[in-house]
């Protein structure tokens, strides 16, 4: 699961502030810089490094994702079409699940960020959309490719979904709630899900 | 009579196999009902890895198209799809290019979106992914660990 952590991605961007600017960049480029820099700047603060502020670490880490990403749009796409099906407090319910399970998921993979260089390697405007390409060069001298896909939302580009090395996280998702939902119910889900976060 | 039957099973065998290359040169080449009807849409893959005109498009498991073309557009591959008359496919789809078993062939799978709106004729599905290339993800964690 390594590789296709959408969270490694957070790691990423982390180590991008460390590096001296490259050349090109954009407004979605500059924005996903700005908050890689603040995430780091989280992770390198001493006064919050150790397990007794882990709380307080995460809770900002959290918040400045929150920022950055767009969790209805990301758990829409998730869903897929079942998405219609749902009325707005199933909706609300799933996209709140669905981002404490990513956090859940991802959350230690970020904290365990280590100087892994970030460096930002091309990015594409299309109308509302863009994708940022990064590359992260880890300890084990292994570049990983990921492309963070963002959609303007005023005047934020927030991010969507996260590929890395080609495996797109929505993607990720969207096939595997689609065979749960073929097979069992939406509060089936919803209870899985539940169980996912408690795990320890 | 016993020879006259010999015979008559090896011209069956024969018939057989003579019907089985028919339908194995029309399944070959693709001469499908489909294809000519529907609609055309196209996606843009950073690697088409392998994929060819006349592949399968899918949705969950079912063909609901066919490749038309694939194209070098600004250094990405540009995939046209035809598309059956009545699939409709989401503005947020996911087109992935797969391979069927561990070495088959290359197909393109569409995973339904939840947008409302729908990609129309010509139109573009922009979410791809493109195949996973195993050849290089192995040589990155093989040569990843000279240092």
């Amino acid at each position: 699961m390594g590789i296709r952590s959408p969270w490694l991605w957070l790691v990423v961007v982390l180590v991008s502030a460390a590096l001296p600017s490259s050349t090109y960049a954009g407004v979605p480029t500059e924005q996903l810089k700005g908050t890689t820099d603040k995430i780091i700047s989280i992770l390198t603060d001493p006064e919050l490094k150790g397990p007794s502020q882990a709380e307080k670490r995460r809770g900002l880490i959290r918040k400045t994702a929150d920022e950055r990403f767009d969790w209805d749009e990301m758990s829409r796409r998730s869903l897929g079409y079942h998405w219609a099906k749902l009325d707005d407090e199933q909706r609300k319910t799933f996209v709140k699940l669905f981002s404490q399970l990513l956090e859940r998921t991802y959350m230690e993979k970020v904290e365990d960020y280590s100087g892994e260089k970030v460096s930002y390697v091309g990015e594409t405007v299309d109308g509302d959309y863009a994708t940022v390409e990064m590359k992260v060069l880890t300890s084990k001298n292994v570049d990983i490719s990921v492309i963070n896909k963002m959609k303007k939302n005023g005047g934020e580009w927030m991010i969507y979904d996260v590929s890395i090395e080609g495996v797109s996280l929505v993607n990720n998702y969207r096939t595997q709630f689609n065979s749960i939902l073929s097979k069992s119910s939406f509060s089936d889900l919803l209870a899985k899900l539940r169980e996912k976060i408690s795990e320890k | 009579m016993r020879k006259l039957n010999i015979e008559f099973t090896v011209g069956l065998f024969l018939i057989a196999g003579i019907i089985c290359l028919g339908y194995l040169s029309i399944k070959l080449g693709r001469m499908e009902v489909l294809g000519g009807e529907g609609y055309d849409v196209y996606a843009l893959f950073s690697n088409s890895g392998g994929l060819k005109k006349g592949s399968s498009v899918m949705i969950a498991g079912v063909e609901v198209g066919r490749i038309k073309s694939i194209s070098l557009d600004d250094y990405q591959a540009k995939v046209v799809m035809n598309i059956a008359e009545g699939i409709k496919i989401q503005e947020d789809a996911i087109a992935s290019i797969k391979t069927r078993g561990l070495i088959g062939e290359k197909f393109v799978e569409i995973t339904p979106g939840a947008s409302e709106k729908i990609v129309p004729s010509g139109g573009r599905i922009r979410e791809t992914q493109p195949p996973i290339d195993f050849e290089e993800l192995i040589s990155k964690y093989v040569f990843g660990k000279v240092e």
